[in-house]
């Protein structure tokens, strides 16, 4: 099926590409001294057999696809030319048949031998005009192709999202999950009851990150409760070195936004902050709203001695990424260093379920 | 035995300390919750043993194992950790043993057993030195890349140097002279051991005697036809010898 059939849009679009060739018909004939009825009732139907019949050229031009290189125009000209002949022949021999039927009509009577005259102009006319198609479908070819490009780029993109949200669930940090169990192993000499509960709290841990994996989208509400069981056995291994301050704006709780986004942002807390201090150090994680705007921060104290590190890490430039996936030039990433304070901050538009 | 915990979780020292519970000869003569703190502790106690976490603020155990091995230190080291399989092997070179977390009572006392037997084996307190550096068993675990930071052990005092803060390294015999922030720091070690370690982009050995933080290079003087100078940012000069010149052209030119 040729594609200009295939849409009411595109037949109509090229349907009109004929009106000026047609009125160009007409006004050959009337400059040959033709009556406006023969002009007319010659040029119209033969201009729409002329659009239809020249529609082939699609097939020709799917047989014969351009290459990159110059090499094989040759044998390609030849069969366009000798198409171009034959095809330029038939609706030459189209027009003939046509004069005879409209003579049947009053007043066309003399219609035979006028197109008799014109025939040879009407078969080089035929034949420049089916070249003409044969451009014409190799453009659309080339777009054809473009778009189909573009939506497997799409599409491969989408698969490369995919298998990346798979591996960022898969990546479940085993320092974090060794360290984890290790601290359970003491505990259940020194305090039972907390090993018990450290036991709930890193099943739920695995859990919700588990099942949020699978989704594209979540509400913030479930990626607070992922960081806050994350955080939650953290604060076990950590002690008084892990202080936590939530600052949670109910309001911001629904906001949608790609999984996983703040489970890194936390992780990159414990690790390049608390984890580096002796001391350790207070962990903020803040979500409020702001003209329609979700603003989700995330600071932690750095160790001053240490170089300030350049640009992303890999885990931030996914979160850039996969932030700017979704909302484009309507969310913001930052993350830097404010008086050995590292902050990293998420701004996107408020859009809920519903 | 005298034995020291190091590890900056309270709850992972607690495990062996259970463990070491068992073990009435063997006494736990202090648990530090970081590297300075061990470097300390260990100049007072001289443990027989310790047990040693690997990732920790400010001092790793690597660089632990390091600082004490400057001293001629040479306990038994047990590593204890949840580092990843890959430095496994490097830990085998130059430890007792390593426990990974968690573990279980019957590895535990194994690795007490392997303790004991190198003490016994070796009457006197200093065992055997070992077949790989500190140094070079940190480089290991890195596992090729170059290094950011040295450990300097001055008198009581641990410095640790970031190597954007340093300026250049000069050989001085057994030891090589560290140049940072206006400061000279003395470190036990050969000029081409800590070259091997550091990233060649960064650094290059301009001398037999110097290596030079390339970010602190303004230009090379000729004087005559065969010195150079290496004039730096803060106005000091280095000699580049005509092999150290070559270098730092192909670097030149290479970019």
């Amino acid at each position: 099926m040729h594609p200009l059939l295939a849409s009411r849009a595109r037949l109509g679009a090229y349907l009109l590409g004929w009106v000026p060739i047609a009125l160009l018909l007409i006004a050959i004939a009337r400059s040959q001294g033709w009556t406006w009825e023969a002009a007319i009732f010659l040029a119209v139907p033969l201009c729409l057999l002329a659009a239809l019949l020249f529609l082939s050229a699609w097939f020709l031009c799917r047989a014969l696809p351009l290459g990159r290189t110059v090499e094989g125009l040759g044998t390609h000209g030849a069969a366009w030319v000798m198409a171009a002949i034959f095809m330029g022949s038939l609706w030459s021999g189209l027009a003939w048949m046509l004069s005879r039927l409209l003579a049947w009509i009053p007043g066309l009577g003399d219609l035979p031998p006028r197109v008799d005259t014109a025939l040879p102009v009407l078969t080089g006319l035929g034949i420049l005009l089916y070249l003409a198609s044969v451009a014409l479908n190799y453009l659309i070819l080339a777009q054809e192709r473009a778009v189909d490009a573009e939506r497997k780029g799409a599409e491969l993109q989408l698969l490369a999202q995919e298998s990346e949200l798979k591996a960022l669930r898969a990546q479940l940090n085993p320092h974090f999950l060794f360290n984890s169990l290790n601290s359970l192993s003491a505990l259940t000499a020194v305090d039972p009851a907390r090993a018990r509960e450290m036991c709930v709290l890193l099943s739920d841990f695995l859990r919700r990150s588990l099942g949020l994996g699978e989704r594209r989208l979540v509400a913030l509400r479930e990626e607070l409760d992922l960081a806050k069981a994350y955080l939650a056995i953290e604060q076990i291994r950590f002690g008084h070195r892990l202080q936590l301050v939530w600052t949670v704006d109910p309001s911001a709780e629904p906001a949608l936004l790609p999984t996983l986004l703040l489970q890194p942002l936390v992780e990159n807390a414990i690790k390049h902050g608390i984890a580096a201090l002796p001391e350790g150090g207070v962990l903020a994680v803040t979500a409020e709203v702001l003209d329609g705007h979700v603003i989700l921060k995330v600071d932690n104290p750095l160790d001053l001695d240490a170089p300030v590190p350049q640009g992303l890490g890999i885990g931030m430039r996914q979160v850039r990424q996969r932030l700017l996936g979704r909302f484009g030039n309507r969310a913001r990433f930052e993350a830097g260093v404010r008086d050995g304070v590292h902050h990293a901050t998420l701004v996107f538009p408020l859009e809920t379920e519903s | 035995m005298k034995a020291l915990i190091i590890d900056d979780e309270e709850l992972a020292r607690a495990v062996v300390r259970e463990h070491l519970a068992a073990h009435p000869d063997v006494e736990v003569a202090a648990e530090c919750a970081n590297g300075f703190e061990a470097i300390k502790a260990a100049a007072q106690i001289q443990p027989d043993l310790i047990f040693l976490d690997i990732q920790m603020p400010k001092l790793d155990g690597f660089e632990v194992l390091e600082l004490l091995e400057a001293e001629g230190k040479r306990p038994a080291v047990v590593f204890v950790t949840a580092y990843d399989q890959h430095a496994m092997r490097a830990f085998e070179a130059h430890a007792v043993d390593y426990l990974l977390k968690p573990f279980s009572k019957d590895r535990f006392d194994g690795a007490l057993a392997k303790a004991r037997a190198l003490q016994s084996a070796l009457p006197s307190t200093a065992p055997a030195a070992p077949a790989v550096t500190a140094a070079e068993l940190a480089t290991s675990a890195r596992q090729g890349k170059p290094l950011e930071r040295i450990v300097v052990k001055d008198g009581p005092k641990v410095t640790v140097v970031h190597l954007d803060r340093l300026d250049w390294v000069q050989a001085q015999d057994d030891y090589v002279l560290l140049r940072t922030e206006g400061k000279n720091l003395l470190k036990q070690q050969t000029l081409a051991s800590l070259e091997a370690q550091l990233d060649p982009n960064r650094f290059i050995r301009i001398h037999r005697s110097y290596i030079l933080n390339l970010d602190r290079l303004v230009r090379v003087e000729q004087d005559t036809k065969e010195h150079r100078d290496a004039i730096l940012r803060d106005g000091a000069r280095l000699p580049v010898s005509r092999a150290g010149y070559q270098r730092l052209r192909e670097l030149w030119e290479g970019a």
